[in-house]
């Protein structure tokens, strides 16, 4: 392991500058974990490249010696997408950080993948554009993270996806070949690659340039808080909405503990005796956000708010936001350590699912605070613990096991936006069969038949559901009965 | 984050502290996007949340190698990166206590590095050796190579200091290198107290900030305590405020009581000064000061210093200032990033020091502006190297 | 649910099943109005048609679950009696075309370039491998990362992976207005007053340009469309009249279309190209979809859309058969790709072979 450890460093110093390859462990200790800090593992050695002819050298390299490759944007991911190997090289984009060209007619900007997210808004903004995904973390997550991850953000329902906008992605697989994903046009021949590369979690390939799509700013957005002495009525309020034929921009829910940590920093005026709150923003043209604000406001009314307040002007406008923007590392004022989950459920389910997830919280004996997205059913639940109290990172961990399973039971998913990574691996086994998984696998060997790239993420191999699944029976029914136990 | 600190350190007052501080950080890595190292450098190494790390390591006692040290010299101390924190990360706080432990445990600097350590130390927080060698080498000037010419600012005449005669009196610290450098400033800030009402009389010199950034903890506490001493006499003769014109000493002073709170014969003394302590702009703006009636047709862009924005947390004051007099106050890019100068940064890392300068004068001049105001000397000196454009401490133009 | 409603996805893996035992291929129809699109038809008919209802509707949740047989225009008068639609506006073909082939072949009408695209609007699906395993992806909500995003590569994929079976579409609200708007303009001029309209925040659901008219569609609350509009200018061209024109554009009811002609293409572009094709067009999508008519060979055509940005799909229309001339040909290293994503679905080419590319 030295040995290789050491030819690989020799070797790979030959392709990057010497302060560019990373192998004693001061340098790779800040490099073992992303922003899901639960779990770390040292790198073998890191590498950061700044052009791409480093990236395919580095894995052409890598390849030939079957080591595993780990790319890593700006490490913000919540699901460890980025957990190094100790095996292996971790592939440090975040020097690819320019903005390549703005188109203003085609209305798209072709960006290096390290580029941050609100950069690109940043970018284009004088122009009347921007980029429309925005995840909590945009101003320091990265697109090629984005791509990676699928991200979604506060206005995801009316605007959608990363895999919505964007237009061509740019990837070098393990072998080091160079793919065009996508193209300039509004589709592109042959199978949709864009949309696969999107939310694979970089095991497909390594992301080295995206172009994305840029919209025209909206005239005006108004964003309305308002406040309700149950959890179920602010449900209601999302569900009348919705069923009214109003796509808010953003439509975004914080129950009492999420309200009160997400307050102490943003002072955002949030009413922290609220059970829960909900911020909707209608944006458009003048008018018609005038009328929809009328609409909402009576809406939310009749479905029992007991106060309401629509942001007075752009800076207060951006107070509602932060708040709901700093809300997950805010928990680490009110608590040592939070996980976060990313189950999404059918929105008629919230009132249910929160109730479980009470009883579940009384249980476990730990705290949890509820942020929603409301407008798309994607519920982020934190569970607070302390790293330092021998066993509760376990009981945490249980405790989210079993909020996913519910949002699975229910119809729902185990992920809406941060990825499986490594942190939902088993739950996979829950939401895929095996069939389903080996499918994926299938998938995966057409672009990597070594599996070098970030292995152990995302799709769990069917002996690790087998393990897991022997652990959880469900319902009298053994998950996987098709696969010999271990 | 978890954390287990090592025996050496886990039970003194700085371990608990640190302990904390590390603590509250979640590693959700928002600090990296306003870091300006990172922004350069692009390594986690030099990032905000990488260096927590990187001291997190060194507390729980693994070997401090040159690595650590490199990426902690290396930090601005702008703390750009406690703003953007939504967990409340005193960064500034932990940053002082990993230099402090980096700088016993780490190799020892090369023979060079120290000597140029000691001779800041030597020089800087000294008013008289300073203005000694500013009038040597600006007297040298014109003979020398016009790299280092730029680099030192040239003698401008100061307005007269005002005789005290209002009973308001505050106290301004004079400080260390602006007395010599631009004894303009504190002048024109007495005048406009004076046309207002207060009276302001200078005392003091080095803050120690200086020396404690270095870090060179026992000479920056001695400097803190000469300070408080030769404040001490006006305060309890009812002085108002320990006003300081220069953020990066103001943010000291704001701290010596945090700094001095374990020594018995200063604690009371230090928490007496830093509750008086004041940012100029925060005296200037409780002055009900009467808005010009007419725009003075003068474009200025405000660089806010990161010891007046990150460090004080005062935004938005002097620039309704600079409004209020009748100028147009041009809104830059990238406000948050510091220009480079960072005390003693632009001595012990030139190379970064002069890219930031670069990019700050760059969005600085988007804005066109006829004038750069600021509000520290070490920014003002900094940027003034590198442009034509007039560099002025605000108080300067009110 | 309606009587016609039936579940017939344990037929169709037996006969998936059957044909790649007897290492037979298959091809995949549901109404057979799209017959026309692809390289060419090969094997057995494995009819869908009977696979067919909606399983699933909450308008609530935005979100409709259906079955592949079923009809586009059925599934629309469903949604429309809830005020809903689907975003990506696809063609019915007289009532003809059904869920699975619009997914599959991945059609999306007018409003694509401002709602988004067929794929856009999957969440999720069940579909029959060539290896005939009844497989489900993604799901029943509108975000949903967990593992790779297989049922999003099934649209456009021209049914070469797998038999669709069940779709689940995120659904829009059914605009509260609805205005055309014309304008006599240049092709240049049109191209131009597009460009700049797009960066407005405009409640557009569509602009084409043909026969020195610019015609613009507005969607919305009818504050937005009127104030639209007022700002955009042009002349109003009729009440209900406009309507029925956007719909005979998607329905390829045109004269354009219907008339006859050269060999029909579309071409996909950047919506800002300005296009050299030798030939008559029709533009839809803003600019970004020209609807081409054209003696030039194919590799002209596919030249002068790889030059301008795009690529070009045969379109025949009423033609017959393509002739084995389908899509802009794919660089080497994607076709890789595609052949190893074939065998990853569909080992033994069961499943629509050479209906995509010549090579699987």
């Amino acid at each position: 392991m030295k040995n290789k450890k050491h030819r690989l460093l020799k070797k790979l110093r030959r392709i990057l500058p010497a302060e560019a390859v990373l192998g004693d462990e001061e340098q790779l200790r800040p490099y073992e974990c992303d922003a899901l800090s639960a779990y770390r593992r040292l790198p073998m050695i890191a590498v950061l490249p700044d052009n791409v002819a480093q990236v395919r050298a580095v894995l052409q390299l890598c390849a030939r010696e079957q080591v595993p490759v780990v790319a890593r944007g700006a490490g913000t991911g919540l699901s460890g997408g980025a957990l190094p190997r100790t095996d292996g090289v971790l592939l440090v984009m975040a020097r690819f950080n320019r903005i390549l060209a703005v188109d203003e007619h085609n209305r798209t900007a072709t960006v290096q993948p390290g580029v941050t997210n609100l950069a690109v808004s940043e970018a284009v903004a004088h122009l009347g554009l921007f980029y429309a995904p925005d995840p909590s973390s945009q101003l320091a997550c990265t697109i090629g993270g984005n791509v990676a991850e699928n991200s979604g953000g506060v206005h995801c329902l009316k605007y959608g996806l990363t895999v919505h906008n964007i237009m061509e992605v740019k990837a070098v697989t393990m072998d080091g070949t160079a793919l065009t994903l996508g193209g300039r046009a509004l589709d592109a021949p042959g199978f949709d690659l864009a949309a696969l590369i999107t939310g694979s979690e970089g095991l497909l390939g390594v992301i080295v340039e995206v172009t994305v799509k840029l919209l025209p700013q909206p005239d005006t957005a108004r964003v309305l808080l308002a406040a309700f002495d149950q959890v179920e009525k602010a449900g209601d309020g999302v569900a009348a909405v919705i069923g009214a034929g109003i796509i808010p921009a953003g439509l975004e829910m914080m129950d009492n503990p999420a309200i009160r940590a997400t307050e102490e920093f943003a002072g955002a005026g949030y009413p922290v005796d609220a059970e829960a709150i909900l911020l909707c923003e209608v944006d458009g043209m003048a008018e018609e956000v005038a009328a929809q604000m009328e609409t909402v406001d009576a809406l939310l009314r009749q479905a029992g708010a007991v106060h309401i307040r629509a942001a007075r002007d752009e800076h207060e406008r951006a107070l509602f936001w932060s708040g709901r923007k700093g809300a997950f590392p805010a928990v680490g004022r009110i608590s040592p350590d939070y996980y976060c989950i990313d189950g999404t459920i059918p929105r008629r389910e919230l009132g249910r699912v929160l109730r479980h997830i009470k009883k579940l919280s009384a249980e476990f004996n730990l705290r949890v605070a509820n942020v929603f997205h409301a407008g798309d059913g994607n519920l982020h639940p934190l569970i607070l613990y302390d790293a330092n109290v021998p066993g509760e990172l376990e009981r945490t961990e249980e405790l989210a096991a079993a909020i996913l399973q519910h949002c699975v039971e229910v119809g729902g998913t185990i992920t809406g936006e941060h990825g499986v990574g490594v942190e939902k691996i088993n739950q996979m086994c829950t939401q895929f069969n095996a069939r389903e998984l080996a499918q994926m696998h299938a998938v995966k060997s057409a672009f990597d038949p070594g599996g070098l790239l970030n292995p152990g993420k995302a799709v769990p191999t069917l002996a690790r559901c087998a393990e897991f699944g022997a652990m959880h029976v469900h319902h009298g029914k053994v998950a996987f009965p098709e696969l010999e136990r271990f | 984050m978890q954390t287990a600190l090592a025996d050496f350190i886990r039970e003194t007052p700085r371990g608990r502290e640190a302990d904390a501080i590390l603590r509250k950080c979640v590693h959700c890595g928002l600090c990296t996007a306003t870091c300006p190292t990172y922004r350069l450098l692009g390594s986690e190494l030099d990032s905000p949340r990488g260096r927590i790390y990187l001291i997190k390591q060194m507390l729980e006692g693994a070997a401090v190698g040159a690595a650590t040290q490199l990426h902690l010299d290396r930090c601005l101390g702008c703390r750009a990166c406690e703003t953007t924190c939504p967990s409340g990360v005193e960064y500034g706080r932990l940053l002082e206590s990993g230099k402090i432990v980096a700088e016993q445990n780490a190799p020892q600097r090369s023979t060079k590095a120290r000597a140029l350590r000691r001779l800041i130390l030597a020089v800087v927080p000294h008013e008289k050796r300073f203005a000694f060698l500013l009038r040597i080498a600006q007297k040298l000037a014109p003979v020398l190579p016009r790299k280092l010419r730029a680099k030192i600012p040239q003698q401008r005449a100061a307005p007269a200091w005002p005789a005290p005669r209002h009973r308001r009196r505050m106290v301004v610290l004079r400080g260390c290198v602006q007395p010599a450098a631009a004894p303009a400033i504190d002048a024109a800030a007495a005048q406009l107290l004076d046309e207002h009402g207060v009276s302001l009389l200078g005392a003091g010199g080095c803050c120690g900030g200086v020396a404690l950034h270095l870090p060179a903890a026992k000479k920056g506490l001695a400097l803190a305590r000469k300070t408080i001493d030769a404040c001490w006499p006006l305060v309890e003769q009812g002085a108002e405020a320990v006003v300081v014109s220069a953020s990066g000493c103001a943010v000291t002073v704001k701290e010596y009581a945090h700094l001095l709170r374990d020594d018995p014969a200063y604690a009371e003394k230090a928490r007496v000064v830093s509750s008086l302590a004041r940012d100029l702009s925060e005296v200037a703006a409780a002055l009900n000061i009467i808005p010009a009636i007419a725009p003075r047709n003068l474009r200025v862009a405000f660089h806010s210093p990161c010891t007046l924005q990150h460090g004080q947390k005062i935004t938005g004051v002097v620039e309704r200032l600079l409004e209020d007099a009748g100028y147009t106050v041009a809104a830059a890019p990238n406000p948050h990033l510091c220009c480079g100068s960072a005390g003693t940064y632009s001595l012990l890392q030139p190379e970064l020091s002069r890219q930031l300068l670069k990019n700050k004068l760059r969005d600085l001049h988007t804005a066109a502006p006829d004038l750069i105001a600021t509000a520290n000397i070490g920014c003002l000196l900094h940027l003034q190297s590198r442009t034509a454009t007039p560099v002025r401490h605000w108080v300067e133009l009110l | 649910m309606a009587a016609t409603d039936h579940d017939a996805s344990a037929e169709l893996l037996r006969a998936v099943k059957q044909a790649r035992k007897e290492k037979r291929a298959l091809r995949i129809r549901g109404g057979g109005s799209k017959d026309f699109l692809g390289r060419e038809l090969n094997g057995d008919v494995l009819a869908t048609v009977s696979h067919h209802g909606i399983t699933a509707y909450d308008p609530a949740e935005l979100v409709v679950t259906v079955r592949a047989g079923t009809s586009v225009t059925a599934l629309s008068a469903a949604l429309a009696a809830h005020r809903q639609m689907l975003g990506f506006e696809p063609p019915e073909f007289g009532g003809r075309a059904t869920v699975g082939g619009t997914v599959a072949s991945g059609l999306s009408g007018p409003r694509r370039p401002y709602a988004g695209s067929a794929r856009d609007f999957v969440l999720g699906l069940t579909c029959i491998t060539g290896k005939a395993q009844l497989l489900r992806f993604g799901g029943q909500v509108i975000k949903n990362v967990a593992g790779y995003d297989l049922s999003r590569l099934m649209a456009g994929a021209m049914g070469t992976l797998a038999v669709l079976c069940e779709v689940s579409f995120k659904v829009l609200p059914l605009p509260a207005a609805e205005r055309g708007l014309a304008f006599s303009v240049t092709q240049d001029a049109a191209l131009q007053m597009l460009a700049g309209w797009a960066r407005k925040p405009l409640p557009l659901s569509g602009a084409a340009y043909h026969d020195s008219l610019l015609r613009i569609r507005l969607s919305g609350a009818r504050s937005a469309v009127d104030a639209a509009a007022a700002a955009m200018g042009g002349d109003a061209d009729g009440g209900d009249g406009d309507v029925a024109w956007w719909r005979q554009l998607r329905e390829f009811d045109l004269p354009f279309f219907t008339a006859g002609g050269a060999p029909l293409w579309r071409v996909s572009l950047p919506p800002a190209a300005r296009p050299r094709l030798p030939g008559d067009s029709l533009v839809d999508w803003g600019g970004a979809q020209h609807w081409l008519r054209s003696e030039a060979p194919a590799a002209n055509i596919f030249n002068a859309a790889q030059n301008a940005g795009g690529h070009a799909v045969r379109f025949p229309l009423g033609e017959g058969e393509s002739g084995g001339v389908y899509l802009s040909p794919l660089p080497a290293a994607l076709l890789r790709l595609h052949q190893k994503l074939k065998t990853a679905f569909d080992p033994d080419g069961v499943l629509n072979r050479g209906r995509l590319c010549a090579e699987f």
